[in-house]
């Protein structure tokens, strides 16, 4: 039992660090910062909570699975917050050039 | 397993680190910092696991945080200064 869970939370820490990595990549390589932004706000948000989960199989403590819910539940809350205030930002200060409408421009021009 | 774990989060962070690097205008570094942060937060939490890193889970939350807390700065200041 003890260690099919330690072997389930390896797998869960490792995947969960692979999209870290994606999120790495995925800044790296695209173009604009919306693009960016799009990588590097989603995929390390489930790679925290991947890992938490990993963490809180290998650990299993009452005190540390504790903890780790409510860095999973701040991380869910606080990501979505931050990057909202960030592209609000961009998208004031910044040009950046866009494919289709710019559908915040149009709306605040009327 | 978790040091095959903390080797791929460390090259997720070589990838920020290097956009932050170059990323041309203001907007990219900051994105690439608050990308930052949230590796360092998956980071410190699989060293929690390691026996014998001195870790606890604490430092995860703490980092959470002010991580959370300097990206609202950040943002507060591309909005002053511009690009």
């Amino acid at each position: 039992m003890g260690g099919l869970l330690d072997l389930l939370g390896g797998v869960a820490l490792i995947v969960g660090a692979l999209f870290a990595l994606l999120a790495g990549i995925g800044v790296h390589k695209f173009r604009d910062p919306f693009s960016r932004m799009h990588a590097a706000a989603k995929s390390p948000t489930l790679g925290l909570v991947l890992v938490t989960i990993g963490a809180a199989l290998r650990i299993r403590t009452f005190g540390a699975i504790a903890t780790l819910t409510l860095v999973a539940i701040l991380q869910l809350l606080t990501s979505p917050v931050g990057t909202h205030l960030v592209a609000r930002a961009v998208h004031l200060r910044v040009k950046v050039p866009q494919d289709g409408v710019d559908e915040l421009e149009r709306d605040e021009a009327v | 397993m978790i040091d095959v774990a903390l080797a791929i989060t460390s090259l997720a962070a070589v990838l920020f680190v290097a956009r932050m690097l170059r990323g041309p205008a203001l907007a990219d570094r900051v994105i690439s910092v608050d990308g930052f942060v949230s590796t360092i937060v998956i980071g410190v939490t699989v060293a929690s696991v390691r026996p014998g890193s001195g870790v606890v889970e604490s430092t995860v939350l703490v980092v959470a945080i002010s991580g959370f807390v300097g990206t609202a700065i950040l943002a507060r200041f591309i909005e002053r200064r511009g690009s």
